[in-house]
């Protein structure tokens, strides 16, 4: 990452950022960013009742192998059938609980290392604050992609593995957030109010300083999220995911049907369908949290 | 035939919740070389009423009602183009932060030049020219080299001089000055004044002067029009104004302005309550929630201005104050600090 | 200004030693040793010997470091393990072709994105405006491979319009000075070349620069808001000046600042939208190279391209910093 860049992210915490009663109003308001809690409710609804809304398993083959022209949606296959001979339309809703559980946990891992790292960074600052920087730093620097590339060929594949190697990659940006959001509040007034009351420590931290950065960090958690489910489905794209074979993972079906692109448009256009939805439900979310909380037109 | 015209100027401003009456019926005239006070509390309108007589309201800004008349011609209803004309030409603007007023990556030469060469027809050597001499004029040592600096460069004293270079580059016959001190350091607040006097006199430009600081208008305004709840309550010459104010809105100014010469006990007087919020419909007098004098008269009938004392002093109120309340300020000869008192 | 671009440079070394260090520690800590890893598992025993004569490996890990900074500090990137040639002579194919696409995708994000971001501020909360935010955000949510997987079947093979897959026809020649195609066709006088050419480079470049162009298009949208707000528009207004001068020297001039500083960001997302991207039309650059090392367990071709990766990322956002500073007098006399 770049100073200037640092630098503009630093500038957005300058503003003053805070979960109001004002900012809930604005994003109920929001129609897109409704329109992506909406779809969000809707996903996890799917992915946990995934079981009762696919008709079919998603490894169960239901009609012929038919490796060149799999059959395309019917009445009642409605996205058709794969190679294998699987229901498309159960497995990519097997798949949302696939996406959603290891975008979820990924984000979360990251969230919850970057934070403690950054936390560490903030509140001791001098070299405490140095080499962890550094090292998100250095770690910005190579592409998240690359970076859980490398992870995987360490860790091997594996659905676990998966899930920390991306977290791995998004632990600098939250680092960066919680530590940029406490040095700019340490000086800020009311902060510098509050220690002349005498306020000390671990209580400065957790009931002023925290409350005050949660909200960039909410916005940046579904960010995140939506992120990770992409790298992931990156990650399997490149052939890089879990590998028990058949996992009706969104990315891996692109992936295995990349050459079928003319033959079986529709094993294409699903899963990438369904990846577009998730992630741009979670970005609407993203986006209409940090609308509603620092609007971008101060009237 | 006074230079500038206004007439019932209305303005309101939109927002997604409510619509804000920023400026309810201004009326006044400027004479040509005449210095204008205006006076009143953040958010009266004071500097509304400028902007949208040079048609640069914010975008959620509407001017509803009124005519602005310029060398006779109306500048509400005339097209941008022509009113570009205008601006920075014949009408000069300066505003309150001069960190904030100038382009931080342009050098301080060529926002001078920008203008010169619009209005005055200049190539760029005859522009740069005028510009050094214009830095001159506003006292800023060095002009020559500093014409290549940025604004950030500058201290904020020598920022509102390049402000001020600006906009008497090309002649204004009215220069409006909106809180051009408020942002400074007191002691630079007076140079700035200063200068601005000097200049003003200089070039023979009407100056409309935009305070909340009756001391500024003190020393430097023949006229002072005293703003609440965007309209005008009281207007007369600057020390009649002083030392008998006859609307109990200016009364109140004036006794809550902390006196060097006042007892050590002597309390401080602020006006009670708080400024009116301005969305809705004001029945009878804006200032009556808040005034002492005020009647049943005051809070249901809107007063009107109208002459009082003399021809040239007017109030709108329907309980004047009287001679036994008047602080009889004087106003010693503009000194340096030109303060009241 | 001088002073800042070194202070900059002289920043950069510590991450880049880093980078260094975590890429040793990396083929180190890969199952099987660094021998396994560089030779790949048909490596004989003498050629195990040799490996571990040339790394050191019998020698405390500090010398090793040492061995590989030489290494890499003298272009020696080893060798890779599937095609026995020599990384930094493959580095010199693959980069340039990557390095092609990458300057279209951004070119396209740019020419588009800004003045679209422009318009929708212009014209804030009207049609336009909802409707580039609405296109940005779903752009964003497209995964890289996916639009690509569309736009190849669109265009290339439903429509027929462009074609699928590498850079150049294959029946065609042409000599590569420089590898970079375009560059090379108008070099060689061949318009034809440089027509088939530009056909290869469209859909790829579109693919990979859609996500830039979403980001430019709401960053530059949000610093015009921004600026447009800024009292100094309204001294510019003030002065007379006509509403396109105000929008050129006073908006754009400072909107472009941020602005420029996403363009550094965007940098590794291009190159690691590459990867996906150069996969789906089998485009010969660095992506597919780091792909194809992958699948083969290639493990000296992952350590030298990413490092190579990482430290062109480094050197890019060097360079938008100094160019941010030359932008903004602000920082340039401090």
């Amino acid at each position: 990452m770049s100073l200037a860049e640092a630098e503009a992210q630093e500038l957005h915490l300058e503003r003053p950022s805070s979960l109001s009663r004002d900012a809930l109003d604005r994003f109920i308001h929001n129609k897109a960013a409704v329109v992506g809690v909406v779809v969000m409710v809707l996903l996890v609804l799917i992915a946990i009742f995934a079981p009762l809304i696919a008709p079919f398993g998603p490894q169960e083959q239901v009609g012929p192998l038919d490796s060149s022209n799999p059959a395309g949606p019917s009445a009642e296959h409605w996205m058709g059938l794969d190679e294998q001979g699987r229901d498309v339309f159960s497995r990519v809703v097997y798949g949302a609980r696939l996406s959603l559980l290891v975008g979820l946990v990924s984000a979360a891992f990251g969230l919850s290392v970057g934070l403690v790292l950054g936390a560490l960074a903030g509140y001791f600052g001098g070299w405490v604050e140095t080499i962890i920087m550094r090292l998100m730093d250095i770690m910005l620097a190579i592409p998240a992609l690359l970076l859980a590339i490398g992870l995987i060929a360490l860790l091997g594949r594996g659905l676990v593995q998966i899930m920390i190697a991306v977290g791995i990659t998004t632990i600098p940006v939250f680092a960066r957030l919680l530590r940029g959001s406490i040095l700019a509040q340490r000086e800020s007034d009311y902060v510098l109010a509050a220690r002349s009351l005498g306020v000390r420590g671990r209580r400065l931290l957790t009931v002023h300083i925290l409350p005050n950065a949660l909200a960039p960090l909410i916005v940046q958690a579904t960010l995140v999220t939506a992120t990770a489910i992409i790298d992931v489905a990156g990650l399997s794209f490149l052939g890089l995911g879990p590998a028990e074979p058949g996992l009706p993972e969104w990315g891996k079906m692109l992936a295995d049907n990349a050459t079928r692109l003319d033959r079986a448009t529709h094993l294409v256009i699903f899963p990438g369908a369904a990846i577009v939805i998730s992630v741009l439900g979670l970005n609407l979310i993203g986006d209409g949290l940090r609308e509603s909380i620092d609007p971008k037109m101060r009237s | 035939m006074p230079l500038l015209s206004v007439r019932d100027l209305a303005v309101q401003f939109k927002t997604r919740k409510s619509t804000v009456r920023a400026v309810n019926g201004v009326s006044f005239d400027l004479d040509a070389g005449e210095t204008l006070g205006i006076v009143g509390e953040s958010g009266c309108g004071k500097s509304v009423t400028s902007l949208a007589m040079l048609g640069i309201l914010p975008k959620a800004g509407r001017v509803t009602h009124g005519e602005v008349l310029f060398e006779d011609v109306d500048l509400l209803k005339v097209p941008d183009s022509q009113l570009r004309q205008v601006r920075g030409n014949d009408i000069a603007m300066i505003f309150q932060d001069p960190m904030t007023s100038l382009n931080p990556v342009l050098t301080v030469g060529r926002q001078i030049t920008e203008a010169l060469r619009k209005h005055m027809d200049m190539n760029k050597d005859e522009a740069n020219k005028e510009a050094i001499a214009l830095l001159d004029r506003v006292e800023i040592p060095a002009a020559k080299d500093r014409i290549e600096d940025y604004p950030h460069q500058f201290s904020g004293g020598m920022r509102q001089r390049v402000m001020i270079a600006m906009a008497i580059s090309c002649h204004p016959k009215i220069l409006i000055a909106d809180e051009p001190t408020t942002a400074l350091d007191v002691t630079i607040q007076a140079q700035i004044l200063e200068v601005l006097k000097q200049l003003v006199a200089e070039e023979n430009m009407a100056l409309i002067l935009i305070t909340h600081d009756l001391g500024v208008v003190a020393g430097t305004c023949e006229r002072t029009n005293v703003m609440y709840a965007g309209r005008f309550v009281e207007s007369a010459p600057t020390p009649k104004l002083f030392a008998k104010p006859r609307h109990p809105y200016t009364l109140g100014l004036l006794k809550s302005v902390p006196r060097l010469d006042a007892a050590r006990k002597e309390k401080l007087q602020p006006i009670g309550g708080t400024p009116l919020s301005m969305t809705s419909e004001i029945e009878g007098c804006a200032f009556a929630p808040r005034c002492i004098y005020a009647t049943e008269e005051s809070r249901t009938k809107t007063p009107e201005l109208r002459r009082i004392d003399s021809d040239d002093h007017l109030v709108a109120c329907w309980n004047p104050v009287q001679e036994e309340d008047m602080p009889r300020i004087e106003i010693v000869a503009a000194r340096d600090e030109g303060v009241a008192g | 200004m001088l002073n800042y671009a070194l202070r900059r440079v002289l920043l950069t070394i510590p991450i880049l030693l880093g980078l260094s260090i975590i890429l040793f520690v990396f083929v180190r800590a890969l199952p099987g040793g660094p021998e396994d890893a560089l030779l790949g598992e048909r490596g004989t025993d003498e050629q195990e010997a040799q490996i571990r004569e040339e790394l050191g490996l019998n020698k405390p890990i500090y010398v090793q470091y040492g061995l590989y900074m030489k290494n890499v500090l003298s272009g020696n990137l080893g060798v890779s393990t599937s095609t026995r040639q020599p990384i930094t002579e493959e580095l010199k194919l693959r980069f340039p072709a990557t390095f092609e696409l990458a300057i279209a995708a951004m070119l396209f994000a740019i020419l588009i994105g800004v003045p679209l971001g422009f318009m929708a501020a212009k014209r804030y909360q009207g049609v336009l405006d909802n409707a580039s935010l609405i296109l940005s955000l779903i752009g964003i949510s497209f995964p890289v491979f996916f639009l690509a997987l569309l736009l190849k079947y669109v265009f290339a093979i439903k429509l027929g319009l462009l074609p699928t897959i590498g850079r150049l026809d294959i029946t065609r020649s042409l000599e590569h000075p420089t590898n970079l195609y375009v560059l090379d066709s108008i070099i060689a006088g061949d318009p034809a070349a440089l027509w088939d050419t530009l056909k290869h480079l469209v859909l790829p470049a579109i693919a990979l620069g859609t996500i830039p162009l979403a980001i430019i298009a709401r960053v530059t949208r949000a610093a015009v808001l921004d600026v447009t707000s800024a009292d100094y528009v309204r001294t510019a207004q003030a002065k007379g000046l006509d509403p396109r001068v105000v929008d050129r020297r006073h908006i754009m001039k400072n909107a472009m600042l941020p602005v420029v500083t996403i363009v550094g960001l965007w940098a590794g997302l291009l190159l690691t939208g590459a990867v996906l991207t150069e996969s789906v039309f089998a485009w010969p650059g660095l992506g597919s190279w780091i792909l194809e090392a992958i699948r083969f367990r290639d493990y000296a071709v992952l350590q030298g391209g990413i490092l190579f990766f990482a430290v062109l990322i480094v050197f890019v956002n060097l360079l938008v910093d100094i160019s941010y500073a030359f932008l903004d007098p602000r920082i340039r006399y401090k």
